[in-house]
C-alpha cells in the first residue's frame, strides 16, 4: 500500500466551495485522472482520502493537503501530473511526497497555519495598522475569548501566534497554532486587535490567504514546526 | 477559469450555497466572446441544483458550444436569498461562464419542463431587465425562445417568448443561429426576422396569430397574421438517435445536485400509450440508441466527469431492446472502478430481479410498481398494460429473493374512477401483503416483515393525450378520494405494513388550470408573479391563496379549464400544433378509454396513431401481431 501526501492550491472562483464539496470535487478528479485510489472495504466502498485542515469558505490558499492512498503507481510525480491533467484552474497541486508506513494522518498532525491577511476595502480601521499591530503584539499576554462547544473560556493567544507582522503594504502575516489542540482563528486575532483600540472588526472585514499548513516535530534543536512538505529546512520553526 | 464573478464576496458569503453563482465547473466552457456571433444563454427555470440535473440542458449547452461562432453559457433562477439581493442592490441576472448580464446576450433559450416553473420565467426576465412581453422588447433585448414539453402548451405564456421551438432541439438551431446572423448583417427588424424564423420547421411565433373566442370563452379560430406564416407548426424530431449529438463532456457541479451522476440516454418515446402520459405522446415513435454506442458513451463520459454512479435514462426502460446486454457490460465494467449503476423503475421479472440483486443491496432496495389505478377495470380504461397477476407473481418472485419493501404509485381522479376502483388500491396492497406471508415463512423472515408505501398522485388531463377532453377533478373531489383510499386502506386485514402518502390537492388544482389554459391566462401569470409568486414548484413558497385572490380579480374561472368537459369539436388551444400524433387518433382512444377496451402497444400492432409519417423507429419494425406479455 502506497501514502501520498499532496500539496495544493484553492484559488479563484473555486475558493466559494465549501469543505464537503472540495473532498467530492478531489474524488470525481481522482476518478477522471485514473488513479488506482485505494477503496475502503464494505458495501459501499469510498476512496481513502483525508484532508489536514479545513479552509473557510471565501479564504484562498497555497498550502492545502490531502492525504491518500494507492495501490499502485508509476512515481509520485506521475501522479501529481495526472491530476493536474485534470484539475480546473484554481486547483493546483504543487509538490506531492510519499509517506513512510505508519506515518499519523495530515489531519491529525496539523500544529500551525500562515497566512497573509488584509482588511477588505472600507473595512479597514481607522488607525495606522502597523504601528498598532506591533504595540499589541508587544504585550505580555493576548487574552481572547474562545468560544467551545461546553461555553466561552478565557485563553491567552500569544504562545500560539508565533509570528505577527505587517508590512509595507498594510498585508498582515500571521503563522498561528492549528488543529485539534490549540487552534488560533485568524478572525479571533483580528477582532482581539481591533477591540483592543476601540474599533470593531466588520462583517467580511478581511481577505484570509492561507501560504502554508504545517505539522510539527522535534530535533536536536528542539521542537519546531514546518510545513507538511518542507524541501527547505529554512522553513523550519523552532519554538518553546 | 474567469475571476470576475458578477457577485461581491460579501453577497456570496451571506447567502446560501454561493457555489451555485460562480460557474468555473469542470467541463464548463469558456469562450472568447470577441471571437464568436452568437452568444446563447441557456435557462432552467429553477434552483442550481435541479437545472444542472436536466440532460437536455447538458445536450444542447455542449452541442452549442461544438460551434464556432456560439458560446452558449447557463443561467438558473437565483434562490429566494439572492433573488432578494438582486432586486436590493439592482443588480442584472448573469450568466455562469461570462458573469456578465443576460440582456447582452443574443437569445435566452428557456427549457419549460413543468407548468409551475411559470412564475420562474417571469423571474429570469424581470431580474435580467428584459421586457417580460415578447411586443415590448428591441433589438436590446436578447431572441426569448422557449422549449421542452410545456411548449406543447405554450398559449399561457405565449406573450412572454418570442419563439417557441416544438420537439426535439438537436435539429433546427443552427438553422435559427444562421438565419439570425443573416438578420444581423443585414439589418432586418425584430419583428421581419421573427416572421422569418416561423419559416423554419418548428418554431412557433406566438405573437404571428391571433385567437377569436366564442361567446363561452373556447377557441373560434387561432388564425396566422401573414399568409406566410404556416397555419400549424409539427414538432421536429431526431431521425437517428445513434448519429445525433450526445455530450461526452458534460458540466460537472460541485455541489450535490439531484442528478450527481453519467446519465445514459438509451431512447427516446415509448410504445406503450399509457392514456394519461403526456411524454409517451409527445416524443413517439420510440427510437433506440445502438448498444454499441451507448457503451461507448458511458466509459467516456464516466472518464471525462469522474461521476462515481451512471444511470439509464428514458420512459420505460425496460422496452428497450438490447437491455440485457448493455446492463451485462455496465456491471463488468462499474464493478472494478467502484461505479453505482442506479437503476430506473423496471418491469419486476426474473431479468430485473437479477440485476436488481447485482447492483443493490437487496435489504435495503425496494420493488417498484406503478399499476396507476386499483382496479384491472380502470387500468384498462388507461391503457396500463400492468395485471394483478403481473404484481402478485413479480412480488412473489422478488420475496423468495430476499426483497422485503414495495412501494406502488397510483393516480386517483382518473375519468370513469369509481368508490370500488378507489377501494381496489387497499386490496391490491393488502394482497402483496398477503402474497409475502405465503411465500416466505416465518423462520426464514429473520425478524423482519413486508412494508408497503402506497402513493397516490391526483390526475391532470394533459394536452395530446386522450384525456385532453377529460374533466379533472376539484379539489374537494380529490380530498374525498384520498380519504376514501385511506379508509380503504384502514380495513385491510394487513393495514399495519401498509403506509398511505399522497399530495396535496392546492398545486395539482394549479397544474390543472396551466397546463390546459389558453392566451387568456397570460395575465394571471403575470399579475400572480407581481404579487410575489414564484418557486410555485416548490411547496413552501406555493401560495394557492395568491393564485386564487389574482384569478379573482382578473374574473377567471378556474374550473373553466379544469373540470370542464369538452365537446369532440372544441379547438384546444393547442390544436395548431403537431406532436406527430393525430387529434383522430386521440379522439378514438378517448372513446376507447371510456369503453375500457385496451389499444395494443407499437411493437404488437401499429394502431395509427399518426407518428408512423415520420418514417423512423419502432414504426418501421415488423409488428408481432398478438399481444406480447408484460
Amino acid at each position: 500500500m502506497i501514502k501520498l501526501r499532496l500539496k495544493f492550491t484553492k484559488n479563484g472562483p473555486i475558493r466559494f466551495i465549501g469543505h464537503l464539496d472540495l473532498q467530492r470535487y478531489f474524488q470525481k478528479a481522482i476518478r477522471r485522472a485514473d488513479i488506482d485510489i485505494k477503496y475502503s472495504e464494505g458495501y459501499s466502498p469510498h476512496q481513502v482520502i483525508s484532508f489536514a485542515q479545513p479552509l473557510s469558505v471565501g479564504a484562498t490558499s497555497d498550502g492545502e493537503y490531502m492525504d491518500m492512498q494507492l495501490n499502485s503507481m508509476v512515481s509520485p510525480e506521475d501522479v501529481m501530473n495526472r491530476l493536474n491533467e485534470v484539475m480546473n484552474e484554481g486547483v493546483e497541486i504543487l509538490d506531492i511526497t510519499e509517506l513512510p508506513e505508519g506515518a499519523p494522518k495530515a489531519m491529525t498532525a496539523v500544529a500551525a497555519a500562515e497566512y497573509v491577511v488584509r482588511f477588505r476595502e472600507g473595512k479597514e480601521p481607522s488607525f495606522n495598522i502597523k504601528e498598532k499591530l506591533e504595540e499589541y503584539y508587544a504585550q505580555e499576554t493576548l487574552p481572547a475569548i474562545k468560544k467551545t462547544k461546553s461555553g466561552e473560556k478565557e485563553i491567552d493567544m500569544k504562545p500560539f501566534i508565533y509570528k505577527l507582522e505587517v508590512d509595507e503594504d498594510n498585508n498582515i502575516h500571521m503563522l498561528l497554532g492549528a488543529g485539534s489542540v490549540n487552534n488560533i482563528k485568524v478572525a479571533m486575532v483580528i477582532e482581539n486587535f481591533l477591540k483592543h483600540f476601540d474599533e470593531e472588526l466588520q462583517e467580511f472585514g478581511i481577505i484570509i490567504h492561507r501560504i502554508d499548513t504545517y505539522t510539527e516535530g522535534d530535533d536536536e534543536k528542539g521542537h519546531y514546526i514546518e510545513p507538511f512538505i518542507c524541501r527547505d529546512p529554512e522553513k523550519r520553526v523552532y519554538i518553546a | 477559469m474567469n475571476n470576475n464573478l458578477a457577485l461581491s464576496d460579501e453577497i456570496l458569503l451571506s447567502i446560501e450555497k454561493p457555489e451555485r453563482y460562480i460557474g468555473n465547473e469542470v467541463n464548463a466552457v469558456y469562450k472568447d466572446k470577441n471571437d464568436i456571433d452568437i452568444r446563447f444563454a441557456m435557462c432552467f427555470p429553477d434552483v442550481y441544483e435541479i437545472g444542472m440535473s436536466h440532460l437536455g440542458i447538458q445536450i444542447l449547452y455542449g452541442m452549442f458550444n461544438e460551434y464556432k461562432d456560439v458560446w452558449c453559457e447557463r443561467v438558473y433562477s437565483p434562490w429566494m436569498d439572492l433573488d432578494k439581493v438582486l432586486r436590493e442592490k439592482n443588480i442584472p441576472l448573469f450568466a455562469l461562464e461570462s458573469q456578465e448580464p443576460i440582456k447582452d446576450f443574443d437569445f435566452l433559450g428557456v427549457t419549460i419542463q413543468y407548468e409551475m416553473c411559470y412564475t420562474n420565467i417571469l423571474q429570469i426576465l424581470d431580474l435580467s431587465n428584459i421586457p417580460l412581453r415578447s411586443e415590448d422588447r428591441t433589438w436590446d433585448d436578447p431572441i426569448v425562445i422557449g422549449g421542452g414539453p410545456c411548449t406543447y402548451n405554450p398559449e399561457p405564456i405565449a406573450p412572454f417568448f418570442d419563439i417557441f421551438y416544438i420537439g426535439e432541439g438537436e435539429t433546427e438551431y443552427r438553422n435559427l443561429f444562421d438565419l439570425y446572423k443573416e438578420a444581423k448583417k443585414n439589418g432586418t427588424s425584430r419583428a421581419d426576422f421573427l416572421r422569418q424564423v416561423s419559416h423554419i420547421k418548428g418554431m412557433y411565433v406566438p405573437s404571428l396569430y391571433n385567437v377569436s373566442y366564442k361567446e363561452d370563452g373556447t377557441i373560434a379560430s387561432m388564425e396566422p397574421v401573414y399568409s406566410d406564416v404556416p397555419a400549424t407548426v409539427d414538432k421536429v424530431m431526431v431521425s437517428d438517435m445513434s448519429s445525433a449529438y450526445y455530450p461526452m463532456k458534460p458540466v460537472v457541479p460541485y455541489i450535490k445536485v439531484t442528478q450527481d451522476r453519467v446519465v445514459l440516454e438509451v431512447m427516446r418515446g415509448c410504445i406503450r400509450g399509457c392514456r394519461f402520459c403526456q411524454a409517451g405522446m409527445l416524443y413517439r415513435p420510440l427510437r433506440q440508441r445502438n448498444v454499441e454506442v451507448l457503451k461507448k458513451y458511458a466509459m467516456e463520459m464516466l472518464k471525462n466527469t469522474g461521476h462515481e454512479e451512471i444511470s439509464l435514462s428514458s420512459l420505460s426502460t425496460s422496452d428497450y431492446t438490447e437491455l440485457p446486454e448493455l446492463i451485462d457490460f455496465l456491471i463488468k465494467e462499474c464493478g472494478d472502478k467502484k461505479i453505482n449503476i442506479s437503476l430506473p423503475s423496471l418491469r419486476i421479472d426474473a431479468f430485473s430481479l437479477d440485476v436488481m440483486n447485482k447492483v443493490q443491496d437487496v435489504k435495503k432496495s425496494s420493488l417498484t410498481f406503478a399499476p396507476e389505478a386499483g382496479s384491472q377495470r380502470l387500468r384498462n380504461v388507461i391503457n396500463k398494460g400492468l395485471t394483478e397477476e403481473d404484481i402478485l407473481g413479480g412480488s412473489h418472485e422478488a420475496f423468495l429473493g430476499g426483497w422485503n419493501r414495495v412501494k406502488l404509485y397510483f393516480m386517483l381522479g382518473i375519468p370513469t374512477e369509481t368508490d370500488e376502483d378507489i377501494l381496489g388500491i387497499g386490496d391490491i396492497a393488502n394482497k402483496i401483503a398477503k402474497e409475502y406471508f405465503d411465500t416466505v415463512p416465518k423462520e426464514k423472515r429473520n425478524g423482519r416483515s413486508i412494508e408497503i408505501v402506497a402513493s397516490t398522485s391526483f390526475f391532470i388531463p394533459k394536452p395530446f393525450t386522450p384525456f385532453q377532453w377529460a374533466p379533472m377533478n376539484t379539489k374537494e373531489e380529490f380530498l374525498d378520494k384520498a380519504n376514501k383510499t385511506r379508509k380503504g386502506i384502514m380495513e385491510q386485514l394487513n393495514q399495519r405494513h401498509i403506509k398511505y402518502n399522497w399530495h396535496e390537492a392546492d398545486a395539482s388544482m394549479m397544474e390543472g388550470v396551466l397546463a390546459r389554459g389558453d392566451r387568456k391566462l397570460a395575465d394571471a401569470i403575470e399579475a400572480a408573479y407581481k404579487k410575489g409568486c414564484i418557486y410555485d414548484a416548490w411547496g413552501d413558497y406555493f401560495h394557492y391563496d395568491k393564485w386564487l385572490e389574482t384569478f379573482d380579480e382578473l374574473g377567471i374561472d378556474m374550473y373553466f379549464y379544469t373540470s370542464r368537459v369538452r365537446k369532440e369539436d372544441e379547438i384546444f388551444p393547442w390544436d395548431f400544433l403537431g406532436c406527430g400524433v393525430s387529434k383522430k387518433f386521440l379522439y378514438r382512444e378517448w372513446q376507447n378509454a371510456q369503453a375500457g377496451k385496451v389499444t395494443p402497444n407499437c411493437r404488437m400492432n401499429c394502431s395509427g396513431c399518426g407518428a408512423l409519417s415520420y418514417g423512423v423507429g419502432v414504426c418501421k419494425e415488423p409488428k408481432t401481431g398478438e399481444a406480447v406479455h408484460d
